[in-house]
C-alpha cells in the first residue's frame, strides 16, 4: 500500500493562496524551501512519517493528499508519480510545478483532468478534487501538454 | 469507439441536451436556443462578473468618501463602491461543420450596454493562460459575425479542438470511460474566457 519514494512537494512562496504545506521540517526531501505551514484539518501524524517506507494504511498526511499523475498521450512522463500536494494547492500551482518539472516552457499548454475526462478550472483546489474524485486514498489526475487554440 | 474523430452535429446536439439537463439540475443556466427556422441551434449561459476599475478609471473618479455622500442620491455616482465594476458575459456554443467540432461564442459587456473591447477581453483572461495567449493572440480570440445572430462575437478559435479532444477520448477509452464531449471541451476552453465548470459536471459524466 504505501509506496516507496514518495517525497513530498513543496512550492516556493508562490502567487496561490494558502500554501498550506505540512510542517515539513528539515527531513523531507523539498524541491523547493517549504512555504510557512498553514493551519490544515486532519490527522496529527508525526510529518517525519513523510519519508518512511510503512505498511500505514494510505491516508494523507495533515494537510496533503496524495495525488498519482498520469501523462496522457505523448506527454513526457514524470519519473516520480506519487506525490503528496498540500490540500490548498491550486490546479495552477500544479500545473506549473509539473512544467518546471518537465522543462516545459512558460508558453506550452499542459491540462490536467480528473476522471480523464474534466479540466478542473485554475483555481480550483486539490483538497476539493481529492473529496470528490478521490478513491483508495489517492486521487489520479491525468496530465496532457496540448495546443488547445491558436 | 469513436469511429470519426470530428464530432458529427448529432452527437454535439445529444451531448448537448445531455449537459443542459445537468446544468438545469444543478442550475448553472444553460439553455438550447434554435435559429429562427430550428435547423440550427446552440446553448446559450449569461452571467455576470466583476472586475476591478483600471487606474485610469481611478484618476478621473477620485473616491473618497465625502464625495460618495454628495453624490449618494444620484444614481450615476461614482463612489468607492465602483472600485470594481459588472460585467455581462454571454456565452454560445455552436456547432462548426467546417471545423467538425463545438466553437464557443461569447460577448461581454459592462452594464451600461458598453461591450468590451478586445483589448479588455485579454485583460480578464486568466493570468493562467496570458503567457499563452500573448504569445499568439489573434489565433486565439478573435471576433466573428455570429453564425445564426448575425452580431459580433468574440470566437475562441476552434482549429486545435479535434486535437486535443482526440487524444483525450483516445485515453478515456482506453479505459472504458463515458465522456460526454461538451463538457469535457468546456470544462478546458472554457476558463480561459471566465467560463469555469462546476465539478459536479465532471460526476454526471461518469
Amino acid at each position: 500500500m504505501a509506496e516507496p519514494e514518495r517525497p513530498p512537494m513543496s512550492l516556493p512562496g508562490g502567487s496561490a493562496a494558502g500554501e498550506g504545506a505540512p510542517e515539513v521540517g528539515s527531513d523531507t526531501n523539498a524541491l523547493e524551501p517549504a512555504p510557512s505551514a498553514a493551519v490544515s484539518p486532519g490527522t496529527e501524524e508525526p510529518t517525519g512519517d513523510a519519508k518512511k517506507k510503512s505498511n500505514f494504511p494510505c491516508f494523507p498526511l495533515s494537510g496533503t493528499v496524495d495525488v498519482l499523475l498520469k501523462a496522457v498521450g505523448d506527454t513526457p512522463i514524470m519519473k516520480t508519480k506519487k506525490w503528496a500536494v498540500e490540500r490548498t494547492r491550486t490546479i495552477q500551482g500544479l500545473i506549473d510545478f509539473i512544467k518546471k518539472f518537465l522543462k516545459l516552457v512558460a508558453s506550452e499548454q499542459l491540462f490536467i483532468y480528473v476522471n480523464q475526462s474534466f479540466a478542473p478550472s485554475p483555481d480550483q483546489e486539490v483538497g476539493t478534487l481529492y473529496e470528490c474524485f478521490g478513491s483508495d486514498g489517492k486521487l489520479v489526475l491525468h496530465y496532457c501538454k496540448s495546443q488547445a487554440w491558436g | 469507439m469513436a469511429e470519426n474523430e470530428f464530432l458529427e452535429e448529432k452527437t454535439f446536439k445529444q451531448h448537448c441536451a445531455k449537459f443542459i439537463k445537468h446544468s438545469e439540475e444543478i442550475g448553472d443556466g444553460w439553455e438550447w436556443r434554435n435559429s429562427k427556422d430550428c435547423s440550427d441551434g446552440y446553448m446559450s449561459k449569461t452571467h455576470f462578473q466583476t472586475r476591478n476599475r483600471t487606474s485610469v478609471t481611478e484618476q478621473l473618479f477620485p473616491q473618497a468618501e465625502d464625495d460618495f455622500e454628495l453624490f449618494s442620491d444620484d444614481s450615476e455616482a461614482v463612489g468607492p463602491a465602483a472600485a470594481s465594476e459588472v460585467i455581462r458575459y454571454e456565452y454560445h456554443v455552436l456547432y462548426s461543420c467546417s471545423y467538425g467540432v463545438p466553437v464557443l461564442y461569447f460577448r461581454a459587456s459592462f452594464l451600461d450596454g458598453r461591450p468590451l473591447t478586445l483589448k479588455e477581453i485579454w485583460d480578464g483572461v486568466h493570468q493562467f493562460y496570458k503567457a499563452r495567449l500573448l504569445q499568439e493572440p489573434w489565433s486565439t480570440i478573435t471576433q466573428q459575425e455570429h453564425p445564426i445572430l448575425g452580431q459580433p462575437f468574440f470566437v475562441l478559435h476552434p482549429c486545435k479542438t479535434n486535437e486535443f479532444m482526440t487524444s483525450l477520448l483516445e485515453n478515456s477509452e482506453k479505459d472504458n470511460r463515458n465522456i460526454n464531449y461538451i463538457t469535457s471541451w468546456l470544462s478546458i476552453v472554457g476558463p480561459v474566457v471566465g467560463l469555469n465548470l462546476p465539478l459536479s459536471y465532471a460526476k454526471a459524466m461518469s
